[in-house]
């Protein structure tokens, strides 16, 4: 066998060469392994016998061009995922159903530059892109909450904003605070403080709908915001989410540790930018707290008036 | 044939013409084999060297306007490094051109990152096509390395420092691309060794003996 052979069956990715009928020619063994395809069986006869979903507008186009301007295709992870659906190996499975590949098509030339047949290299790049979901998902998340964090939720409060106003749609904010925090600190440990945010939060995002945004705020503060939604519903979400934390304990170290929210409710107006929203919400929560904690103002330029 | 390696005004006249023909050439096979109309029209081209680039091409674009680079580097007996410059905001208008193989990609994946893979396909179709067509018209053979995008900034920070060797000399093509009757501006230049300007010259004058 050939150097080059050698190589070819050995090499840690995927080779494939079709003719201009787009008949395979070479298969190499880094494709039987991920397809269970021998070369035997595959060569001489079509890749659309075998793998009917490349037969798409988008591939035949890449042949073309790769056929007639002797061009370059990339298949690019981000935008094609993969192109022959191979399972993933490793452990990456639960993440991925298909290996995530990064793939490039080319022309192989024969006697006087003519382009004979298409060569596909096929890179195996799951790896990468479960390293880079993580990463995606770290820089939008409140590390000991899970739900989203500051950064994420001003992003999305901008977008939503901007979307509700240009569609004449209402959009809610409601604003939380968990009552008398720094007590539970003091008393039951920070590690228990913890515990407490970790359970109001998975409370609150168990009962929103999945278009919400759940952020945490600050310290013991979050944000909700609910897109699609008028002040009345944002107010009877509200009540119902301080309910449910009123019902809750949260177990810490055999002890059982109850709380309570206070919340504020704003509704975006024709003239509020995200800021103003905000301010509204902050104002509203502020006098829930002034008044007695574990419940909820709506803003309403008559009940809150600055002070 | 002498050392000079400065483009004499005959020589950029056939590279013009050469151009021209080539451009008119990647329009019609992009329509004709995957189905993009795209109008490609080559103004005036310029020599310069890449120390100079930079200057140059502030005066043809707003620096203060975000832009996005795409590199592509090209092997043959001519080679170097294709530059394609959009402004920003290009890549929006480009998505809906590869419409329908985008539909199946996932609606997760963050806006700008869609916006730079776009770019990515059609700056591979576009320096493939035109840079493919120019050399097949010198009778070379070029590869292709995949395409990068070279992040999205202002057009000062971009291009101020050490994106070219500065002994490479530079071919700008200013081009206006209308894709499918979507105007979006962009500034296609090829950046070439030393070697390859050599060669250039030597092409140029086989290219023209078939004429007389």
């Amino acid at each position: 066998m050939s150097e080059l052979r050698q190589i070819f069956d050995t090499v840690n990715i995927g080779l494939v060469v079709l003719d201009r009928q787009l008949n395979v020619t070479q298969w190499n063994r880094w494709m039987y392994q991920h397809s269970g395809i021998a070369s035997e069986q595959i060569v001489g006869s079509s890749i659309f016998d075998h793998f009917p979903e490349l037969d798409s507008p988008g591939f035949l186009k890449n042949c073309r061009s790769v056929l007639a301007f002797g061009n370059f295709s990339f298949f690019s992870q981000k935008l094609h995922r993969f192109l022959f659906p191979f399972k993933p190996v490793g452990s990456f499975g639960s993440k991925f159903e298909h290996m995530q590949q990064s793939c490039t098509m080319g022309p192989l030339r024969g006697e006087n530059q003519t382009i004979t047949s298409i060569f596909i290299v096929v890179q195996d790049v799951t790896e990468l892109a479960t390293y880079e979901r993580k990463m995606a998902e770290m820089v939008v998340r409140d590390a000991l909450t899970g739900s989203y964090n500051r950064r994420h939720l001003e992003e999305r409060l901008n977008a939503e904003c901007e979307r509700h106003r240009r569609h004449a749609r209402r959009l809610s904010l409601v604003m939380l605070d968990i009552d008398f925090f720094k007590a539970v600190n003091d008393t039951h440990g920070h590690q228990c403080g913890d515990q407490v945010l970790k359970s109001v939060a998975a409370g609150i995002g168990s009962a929103i709908r999945k278009s919400d945004c759940l952020a945490r705020y600050g310290g013991e503060e979050f944000c909700c915001l609910l897109p699609e939604t008028g002040v009345e519903n944002a107010r009877a979400l509200a009540e119902q989410l301080r309910r449910q934390v009123e019902a809750m304990s949260t177990n810490c170290q055999g002890r059982e540790v109850k709380v309570t929210i206070s919340l504020g409710v704003s509704e975006l107006a024709g003239t509020d930018t995200p800021e103003t929203l905000l301010k509204r919400a902050d104002e509203a929560l502020y006098e829930a707290k002034r008044t007695g904690r574990n419940k909820v103002i709506v803003f309403e330029a008559e009940t809150v008036k600055p002070d | 044939m002498t050392d000079d390696l400065t483009i004499s005004e005959e020589e950029a006249d056939i590279l013009q013409e050469i151009m021209n023909i080539a451009f008119g050439k990647a329009a019609a096979d992009l329509a004709e084999i995957i189905n993009i109309m795209v109008n490609l029209s080559v103004p005036k081209i310029a020599m310069l060297q890449a120390a100079d680039l930079h200057g140059y091409l502030m005066g043809e674009m707003d620096g203060s306007q975000g832009i996005s680079v795409i590199e592509q580097g090209f092997w043959g007996e001519f080679r170097g490094s294709a530059f394609l410059i959009f402004q920003s905001g290009a890549g929006k208008e480009l998505i809906s051109m590869l419409g329908s193989d985008m539909e199946s990609a996932f609606e997760a994946e963050a806006a700008d990152v869609l916006e730079r893979e776009t770019l990515m396909e059609v700056g591979n179709i576009l320096i493939g096509a035109c840079v493919g067509k120019v050399t097949e018209l010198l009778q070379d053979v070029v590869t292709y390395s995949p395409p990068r995008v070279i992040v999205e900034n202002k057009a000062d920070d971009v291009l101020a420092d050490g994106l070219f060797d500065p002994t490479y000399m530079a071919i700008v093509l200013k081009t206006l691309f209308c894709f499918n009757e979507r105007n979006v501006n962009g500034l296609l230049f090829l950046v070439a060794s030393q070697e390859s300007i050599a060669w250039l010259k030597r092409a140029l004058c086989v290219f023209m003996e078939q004429y007389e």
